[in-house]
């Protein structure tokens, strides 16, 4: 942070205006206060953004700032942003009305800024409970033996194993020695409960303390199982996590993990949650979420929107890269970025009544935050956004743009789906197994034969269960959730 | 307020799809009153000779469509969808085709469960087979699956062996 100005700390433009710093700030408070995080690191986050805000939000000492603030180096921000809309135009309606809009972030084709990988910082964290047993556990060894193999010197590992509790299997320092590292993880040996704090905490005391600007800082979790009681903890370990920039990811093997909990957890450090069924293949998952790390140009991209007045963004998903739905409250964290690709963001606005005498209206704005790690320092990037559209008195006669439509028709089937499901945790089974149904027609219908076979099963396992089974409901979850790729949809 | 004319549920304006059903919303909310050409089908039908007093045909809104079961001399009439699902129910699948064939022997004729849809759309209609295990022929020729063919009035097409005609009533 030695270099960082008040603007960098909030996260905002130079050209913010008094509102903006003001919602940036309390954003971070809310984040950061130190009443309700205690941990290390982060108290002293919290002073510099109090000490900003304090400059930044007198009009006075703002000037005298901005007076001796050294000229902004010249960034370019190395996005480029497409919006999309579902229509051209809004219309001035007595009731309120529903408004999508498609959000491309895409790398400017000239960068050539980061064309070597990123070195990594990660932890491995692989649960060793009882059920990890055999070629579980077997495969994972194997894996965790082929990464030490090809980590580069720039790279920082670490590998945590944990049941009741965590053990430092392999310190970042180790890593010298590396036959009597491939020992330790040969002689891993599975036995006791799934206690995900224990191990989390200590993945990332290893990647914090190794924290750097120059890398991709993450925590990959590994586990099977369920972890009870220290749902909280974890929380607040992810909590932490975002606040200093390092991600959480996990591969939940099997059918018995807690979906629901380790999606929480990952999402909110933008990291990414990957279900891997009974017999599939956990070693390709594992190199591919390193090789994701790897090529990220960068984490945790994050947009702080505010909607107008009598606007709420009623919910809004990722599409690309890795569907999934995102928590619709500002800081939106949006993730990982690809280093070659594009990233996709759907939102759906509720406008419950459009102000008189406007000819345009401004739905949505924000403003969007990218770090990039580099070899020499991490550079923030700033990007302004802004959704609107002209108000008309006729309504548009155009056709949504096919981007937005082939999104929505796979979103409504994943949207389908979570209804089914959210129905049957509230034991309407008539209306899960209908909405099942209506699930299974639409995915036929789109070629997706073994995943409406998947549906189909489901159904008659409702029928005589009164429950989802538990491979089923994360087989159709994370199932539907991968129709979401625009990739898939154009077909 | 959309009502979505396939299950009668509200959503509010500006929705793509039903998030109850999923029916696709974007056909209906555009301007009713399109007009489409007359095609070379339209022509053999009415007549080749009236080309002079040419009569611009009614949008697929305004006409309705049925299906004659050509074998057993059935006609379903097809109200109030946009897009129908055809296919068979059978007792152990809980699929739903709009337009259920079990009745009319479907399965002694090679009809899928899911087999193929008709949406309405230009000049009357869109048939699309669901890559279906006996396949749809149209005319005699067999259809790609998962590829949109227009169809139109008189038109036969068969679910696997089961032949079918679309009738379009002014």
């Amino acid at each position: 942070m030695d270099d960082s100005t008040f603007y960098d700390r909030l996260g905002l433009p130079r050209d913010a205006t008094p509102e903006e710093i003001k919602h940036a700030y309390r954003q971070l408070v809310l984040r950061l206060h130190p009443d309700t995080n205690v941990n290390k690191g982060e108290t002293e986050l919290f002073i510099d953004i109090q000490q900003a805000f304090e400059r930044l939000s007198d009009p006075k000492k703002k000037a005298d700032y901005d007076q001796q603030l050294p000229p902004e180096p010249k960034v370019i921000s190395p996005l480029y942003l497409n919006t999309y809309y579902s229509q051209p135009s809004l219309v001035r309606l007595s009731e309120p009305q529903l408004i999508y809009g498609l959000l491309e972030l895409n790398i400017q084709p000239d960068t050539n800024l980061w064309v070597t990988s990123t070195p990594l910082n990660i932890s491995l964290v692989v649960d060793c409970s009882t059920s990890m047993q055999g070629i579980r556990l077997d495969t994972v060894k194997l894996t965790a033996i082929d990464i030490l193999r090809q980590l580069q010197p720039d790279d920082i590992f670490s590998l945590v194993k944990f049941n009741d509790w965590a053990e430092l299997l392999i310190t970042p320092g180790s890593l010298a020695d590396l036959k009597s590292a491939e020992m330790k993880v040969q002689l891993l040996q599975a036995g006791g409960g799934t206690e995900i704090f224990k191990g989390l905490e200590m993945g990332f005391s290893q990647v914090d303390q190794f924290r750097s600007n120059q890398r991709i800082n993450h925590i990959i979790l590994i586990t099977d199982g369920r972890t009870y009681g220290d749902e909280t903890n974890c929380e607040k370990l992810a909590n932490q996590s975002s606040a200093l920039g390092i991600g959480i990811s996990a591969l939940g093997i099997g059918s018995h993990w807690n979906d629901k909990f380790l999606d929480h957890i990952t999402s909110k450090t933008g990291g990414i949650c990957k279900f891997i069924p009974d017999g599939g293949d956990i070693r390709n998952s594992i190199l591919e979420e390193i090789a994701r790390l790897g090529s990220s140009l960068a984490e945790q991209i994050n947009l702080n929107y505010q909607t107008s007045q009598d606007v709420e963004l009623s919910s809004a998903y990722r599409l690309q890269p890795d569907p999934s739905p995102l928590d619709p409250v500002s800081p939106l964290i949006l993730g990982y970025m690809p280093r070659h690709g594009t990233m996709s963001l759907l939102f759906e606005f509720v406008i419950k009544e459009i102000p008189k005498n406007v000819t345009q209206f401004v739905i949505a704005k924000g403003i969007l935050n990218i770090e990039i790690p580099r070899h020499t320092v991490r550079t923030k990037y700033i990007n302004r956004i802004v959704f609107d559209r002209k108000i008309t008195t006729e309504p548009a006669k155009e056709a949504p743009p096919a981007v937005i439509l082939n999104a929505m028709m796979m979103l409504s089937i994943f949207i389908m789906q979570e209804r089914a499901r959210d129905e049957m945790s509230k034991g309407d089974f008539d209306s899960a197994t209908r909405h099942m149904e209506k699930l299974a027609t639409h995915l036929l219908q789109k070629g997706e034969d073994d995943l409406a076979q998947s549906v189909l099963n489901e159904v008659t396992y409702i029928r005589h269960n009164q429950s989802f089974s538990e491979e089923g409901e994360k087989l159709i979850k994370y199932g539907t959730r991968s129709l979401l790729l625009p990739a898939r949809s154009g077909e | 307020m959309i009502i979505c004319p396939g299950c009668g549920n509200k959503e509010m304006p500006g929705a793509l799809f039903c998030k109850e059903c999923g029916t696709q919303f974007t056909n209906i909310n555009r301007d009713p009153t399109l007009t489409i050409p007359s095609s070379l089908a339209d022509n053999l039908l009415n007549g080749q000779s009236n080309d002079s007093e040419h009569i611009v045909p009614p949008t697929p809104d305004d006409a309705s469509l049925s299906l004659f079961l050509v074998e057993t001399g059935e006609v379903i009439p097809m109200e109030g969808l946009t897009e129908y699902t055809l296919g068979r129910s059978a007792e152990d699948q809980p699929i739903l085709p709009d337009i259920d064939l079990a009745p009319y022997h479907a399965y002694e004729y090679g009809v899928s469960r899911l087999h193929a849809s008709i949406k309405i759309g230009q000049p009357y209609a869109i048939l699309t087979d669901f890559d279906s295990a006996n396949g749809t022929q149209l005319n005699g020729q067999k259809l790609s699956p998962h590829k949109p063919y227009p169809i139109t009035h008189g038109d036969i097409f068969s679910l696997g062996k089961m032949k079918i005609q679309l009738l379009v009533n002014r």
